[in-house]
C-alpha cells in the first residue's frame, strides 16, 4: 500500500471515530452547537480526503450528509433523531470503505449502489425531519383517511402522501390542485379541514386550510420529485403494495441471499469479479433490511476480502453465516481468529514528552556515571566509590522503570473508543426484539493495551447481545414482575491494580439454573454426577463450555448462553478471564478481566509426533534439513556438522516423551536455536508457520513445569504449547 | 368570471375558476343560502374554490366536466 493511501486511511479513521463521538454526544444533548460543528468539521475533511484519493462514491456520500448537517446548522435547530441515525450509518459504510481499501491497498470497486442507497436514506431523513419540525402532527391516524383495502390488488409499490400547504399559499400564488394534479398515478384522495370556521360568514378565503391526503401508484421517489418547491407540511409514506406484503419482507430478504449462495456456486469463471460485487451488494442490502446492521458489516467486509482474492469462498462462508445464526452469530467465527495487532497508533504529545524528559535524564546519569568511572581511576577510596555506585544504581533504577511505564503508556488507549459503539448497536438490537433497553456506560475513560481495546469489541458486543435478547425480559414479563418497562444494561469499565475489569450487567430475569442444569446433561456437558455435585455458582459456568448452546437454543433457552464460549475463548485468547454472576428475578453481571498490558511474542509452530508445539522466534537462529546419516552419535548424544561448526542435536519428540531415539534413515528437519552463548538443533517432524501469540504463563499446579515458557490458543481452540529454549539447551 | 348566480336556485361554475373566484362564489353562497350549485362545466377549480365548496356543504350538481375533478375530488367533497 502507498504512504499516501496509508495516511488517508489513519486520518479518515481517526475522523470517522471523532464524528461518531460527536453524534453520540448530540444524541443526548441534541442542542449542542459545538458539536454539531465538529461534526460538520469532520464530514467536511472525510469528503474532501476522499476526493484527494479519488474515492467518487464516499465523496458523494459524505458530499450529502455534509449538505443535511449544513441545512441544521443555519437552521438553528436541534438535530433530530432521524437524521442523527443515518450520519452514523454513513460512519459505519465509511468505515466499511476504509476497510477495504486497507485489505486491498485501492479504492474499492461497487461502492456506487451503497452510495446511491446512503444518499437517498438521507433525504428520506430530511423529509422526517421536516415532518418533525411541522406543526400537524405527524402521527400515523391520517393513513386511516384513505381506507387502503389491504387486499386490493396493485402492480406497482403504493405511496401516501398527507400535504398541508401553508395558510399563506394562495398569497405565494401557489395552488395545491396543481400540485395534486401533477402527482404521478393518484388513485384516491381524501379533502379535509384543519380549523374549520364555523360558517360561511366567518370564513377566509385568502387562507389556505386545506389538510390533503393522497395515495398513489408510485415510487417515493417520484412522489418527492413532484413536490420540488412544494410549499407546505408533507409527511410520503411507502405503503406495502399487495403483491409483496410487508410480513414477507424477511421471507423475501431471506430467499434472496439463498439465491446469492446459488450465483457464487456456479463454478465458472467467467466476470467471477462482477459476480462477488453484485452479489455482495445484494446480500448486504438484504441484511440491512433484516435490520442486522452488524451481520451487513461483517459480510460487507467479506465481500471485499472476497474480491481482493478473486475467491468466493469468504463470502458464501459469511452468507451461509448469517443464514443459519439468522445474523445473531456471525461474530462467532470472527473471533477464532488469531488477535489482530493494531498496526498503527496515535499518540499523545504529552506522553512523548515524557519520553523525551526521560530520555534528557538518562544523559544525565549517563555522564555521572562517566565521573564514577573517572574517580575509580584516580583511586578512590572502595567506601566511596560504593556510595556512589549505590546511588546512581537507585536512580537508574528509577529512570528504567519510569521509561518501561511510559513506552508501555504509548499502547495505550481508552476503552471509549471501542465503548462509543455499542450505545447504536445495542438500541438496535434491543429494537430488534421488540424490546427496550437504556445502555449505561461508566468509566469508559478507563485505559488498557491498544491490542486488547481492539480485540475486545465482539466478545463485548457478544455478552451484550446476550443481555439484551436473552438477559433483558419482554416488556410484559417485566411489568409482571414490578419491573420499568425499559431494561438497563451496565457497561462498567475499571482498573484494578494490573488488569482492566469490564461487567456487563443487566437488570434482567437472571439465568434459569434448572434449565442450565437440564441442558448441560441434556447435551452431555458433564455426567449427571458431576452436576449433582456442582454448587450453584459452578453450574452458571457451564454456559461458558464449548457445546452449550446451538443456534436451535437461542429461542426456546429463557437466559443466557448463546454462543459464551466464543466469548471466553476470545477473552482467554487476551490472557483474561470471564466471571458471572446472577441473582434469578434480579439480573446477571457477567465480568471481564483482562491484563492491562500485553504484548505479543512471535513465534514459530512445529509439529512433533502429532502435535504443534511453537518456539520463539527471537531464538531460532535457522531452520534445516539435513539427511539423519549426518547425524553422528558422541557419547551419549548427537551433533551435527553445519557450516563448519558442531551442533548437538536434540531430538524433540524425546526430550518430551513421545517417541524412542533417532531413525537413522531419510532427512531431518531442524530448527537451530541460540540463547545465550548457546547452540542447539531440534529434530522436528514438520515446520510449521510463523505467528504472532499471547503467551499465557502457566500457574498452579503446571507452573514448575520445566521447558515451557507458556500456552496460547490457536485459531481452532487448540491449546499451543510454547517451549522455553533456555530451559530446553541447559 | 367563472362563477356566476344562473337563476335564484342555482350557481354555476365553469371553465377554469381561479382563485379570485372562491370569494365571489363565497358571496353568492351567503346571498341565496338555499341554492344549490352546478358544476358540470367546471374544467378545474382553484383550492380556494374547493375550500369553500368544502366549508359550504352545499348540494353540488355533477358530475363536472374536468377528469380530476370528476374522478376523485367529487368523491371526496361528497363524502366530507
Amino acid at each position: 500500500m502507498n504512504e499516501f493511501v496509508e495516511q488517508f486511511l489513519l486520518e479518515s479513521r481517526d475522523l470517522v471515530a471523532q464524528a461518531t463521538d460527536d453524534l453520540l454526544a448530540l444524541e443526548g444533548k441534541p442542542d449542542d452547537r459545538d458539536r454539531l460543528d465538529s461534526v460538520f468539521r469532520a464530514f467536511h475533511t472525510l469528503k474532501g480526503a476522499a476526493g484527494i484519493v479519488d474515492f467518487a462514491a464516499m465523496a458523494r456520500t459524505l458530499h450529502a450528509a455534509e449538505d443535511i448537517l449544513a441545512s441544521i446548522r443555519t437552521s438553528g435547530e436541534a438535530i433530530v433523531p432521524s437524521v442523527l441515525d443515518e450520519c452514523l450509518t454513513c460512519l459505519d459504510l465509511t468505515s466499511r470503505w476504509l476497510d477495504a481499501m486497507e485489505a486491498n491497498g485501492k479504492v474499492p470497486t461497487g461502492t456506487e449502489a451503497d452510495a446511491d442507497d446512503m444518499i437517498s436514506r438521507f433525504a428520506a431523513s430530511l423529509e422526517t425531519n421536516a415532518r418533525d419540525r411541522a406543526s400537524q402532527p405527524a402521527g400515523n391516524d391520517w393513513l386511516e383517511r384513505l381506507r387502503v383495502d389491504p387486499h386490493e390488488r396493485t402492480t406497482g409499490p403504493r405511496v401516501a402522501l398527507r400535504y398541508v400547504p401553508d395558510a399563506d399559499a394562495f398569497f405565494q400564488g401557489q395552488d395545491p390542485m396543481e400540485v395534486i394534479a401533477a402527482l404521478p398515478n393518484l388513485l384516491k384522495l381524501d379533502l379535509a379541514l384543519r380549523d374549520p370556521p364555523a360558517s360561511l360568514e366567518a370564513m377566509n378565503t385568502f387562507s389556505s386550510i386545506l389538510d390533503i391526503v393522497a395515495l398513489m401508484e408510485a415510487s417515493a421517489a417520484q412522489v418527492r420529485t413532484a413536490l420540488i418547491g412544494v410549499r407546505g407540511a408533507m409527511d410520503i409514506r411507502e405503503l406495502a403494495s399487495s403483491n409483496a406484503p410487508v410480513e414477507d419482507g424477511r421471507l423475501t430478504a431471506t430467499s434472496l441471499l439463498e439465491a446469492q449462495l446459488l450465483v457464487l456456486r456456479d463454478g465458472t469463471a467467467d466476470g467471477l469479479m462482477g459476480r462477488l460485487a453484485s452479489v455482495g451488494r445484494t446480500a448486504v442490502n438484504a441484511l440491512a433490511y433484516l435490520g442486522q446492521s452488524e451481520a451487513a458489516a461483517a459480510l460487507g467486509g467479506a465481500a471485499a476480502t472476497a474480491q481482493a482474492t478473486l475467491s468466493a469462498a469468504p463470502l458464501v462462508e459469511a452468507i451461509e453465516r448469517a443464514l443459519t445464526g439468522d445474523g445473531r452469530q456471525t461474530s462467532r467465527g470472527n473471533t477464532t481468529g488469531p488477535v489482530r495487532a493494531v498496526r498503527a497508533l496515535r499518540v499523545d504529545m504529552s506522553r512523548i514528552d515524557t519520553l523525551v524528559k526521560l530520555t534528557g535524564e538518562l544523559v544525565v546519569l549517563k555522564n555521572a556515571i562517566g565521573h564514577v568511572a573517572k574517580l575509580s581511576q584516580e583511586s578512590a577510596g572502595p567506601a566511596l566509590l560504593a556510595t556512589t555506585l549505590r546511588e546512581q544504581h537507585a536512580l537508574f533504577n528509577r529512570l528504567t522503570t519510569e521509561l518501561q511505564a511510559a513506552v508501555l503508556g504509548i499502547r495505550v488507549l481508552p476503552l471509549r473508543s471501542v465503548f462509543r459503539r455499542f450505545p447504536k448497536l445495542v438500541r438496535e438490537i434491543a429494537g430488534s426484539v421488540g424490546k427496550t433497553v437504556k445502555l449505561l456506560v461508566e468509566g469508559d475513560d478507563t485505559e488498557a493495551d491498544a491490542t486488547i481495546v481492539d480485540a475486545l469489541f465482539e466478545p463485548l458486543l457478544h455478552v451484550l447481545r446476550n443481555a439484551v435478547d436473552h438477559g433483558i425480559e419482554s416488556p410484559e414479563r417485566r411489568a409482571a414482575a414490578g419491573k420499568e418497562a425499559a431494561g438497563t444494561v451496565i457497561l462498567r469499565a475499571r482498573r484494578d491494580v494490573d488488569n482492566v475489569v469490564i461487567d456487563v450487567e443487566d437488570d434482567g430475569g437472571g439465568i434459569d439454573l434448572t434449565r442450565v442444569r437440564a441442558v448441560a446433561a441434556e447435551r452431555r456437558i458433564a455426567s449427571a454426577d458431576v452436576l449433582a455435585a456442582m454448587t450453584d455458582s459452578e453450574a452458571v459456568h457451564l454456559i461458558f463450555a464449548a457445546g452449550f448452546s446451538t443456534a436451535a437454543t437461542v429461542s426456546d433457552l429463557s437466559g443466557r448462553g448463546v454462543g459464551m464460549d466464543s466469548v471466553k475463548t476470545a477473552v482467554e485468547r487476551l490472557g483474561g478471564k470471564v466471571t458471572l454472576e446472577t441473582t434469578p428475578g434480579a439480573g446477571t453481571t457477567i465480568t471481564l478481566l483482562l491484563p492491562f498490558s500485553l504484548m505479543m511474542t512471535a513465534v514459530m509452530t512445529v509439529d512433533v509426533a502429532g502435535q504443534a508445539f511453537a518456539l520463539p522466534l527471537d531464538t531460532i537462529l535457522e531452520t534445516t534439513i539435513v539427511g539423519r546419516d549426518r547425524i553422528v552419535p558422541i557419547g551419549s548424544s548427537h551433533a551435527v556438522v553445519l557450516r563448519d561448526r558442531t551442533v548437538p542435536i536434540i531430538d524433540l519428540a524425546e526430550m518430551l516423551g513421545f517417541s524412542p531415539g533417532l531413525p537413522s534413515q531419510g532427512v531431518a528437519k531442524i530448527v537451530v536455536l541460540s540463547v545465550g552463548t548457546q547452540i542447539a538443533g531440534l529434530v522436528v517432524d514438520r515446520l510449521g508457520e510463523r505467528m504472532d501469540v499471547m503467551l499465557k504463563p502457566m500457574d498452579d499446579l503446571l507452573a514448575g513445569i520445566r521447558g515451557v515458557a507458556g500456552t496460547t490458543l490457536l485459531g481452532d481452540g487448540r491449546v499451543l504449547i510454547v517451549l522455553n529454549p533456555a530451559e530446553i539447551l541447559v | 368570471m367563472t362563477a356566476v348566480l344562473h337563476d335564484a336556485s342555482t350557481i354555476r361554475l365553469f371553465g377554469v375558476c381561479s382563485a379570485q373566484d372562491a370569494e365571489i362564489l363565497l358571496q353568492l353562497l351567503l346571498t341565496h343560502p338555499a341554492a344549490e350549485i352546478d358544476w358540470r362545466d367546471c374544467e378545474s377549480a382553484h383550492a380556494a374554490v374547493i375550500q369553500v365548496l368544502l366549508v359550504a356543504g352545499r348540494a353540488l350538481r355533477g358530475p363536472p366536466r374536468g377528469a380530476l375533478l370528476s374522478r376523485l375530488v367529487a368523491p371526496a367533497i361528497a363524502s366530507n
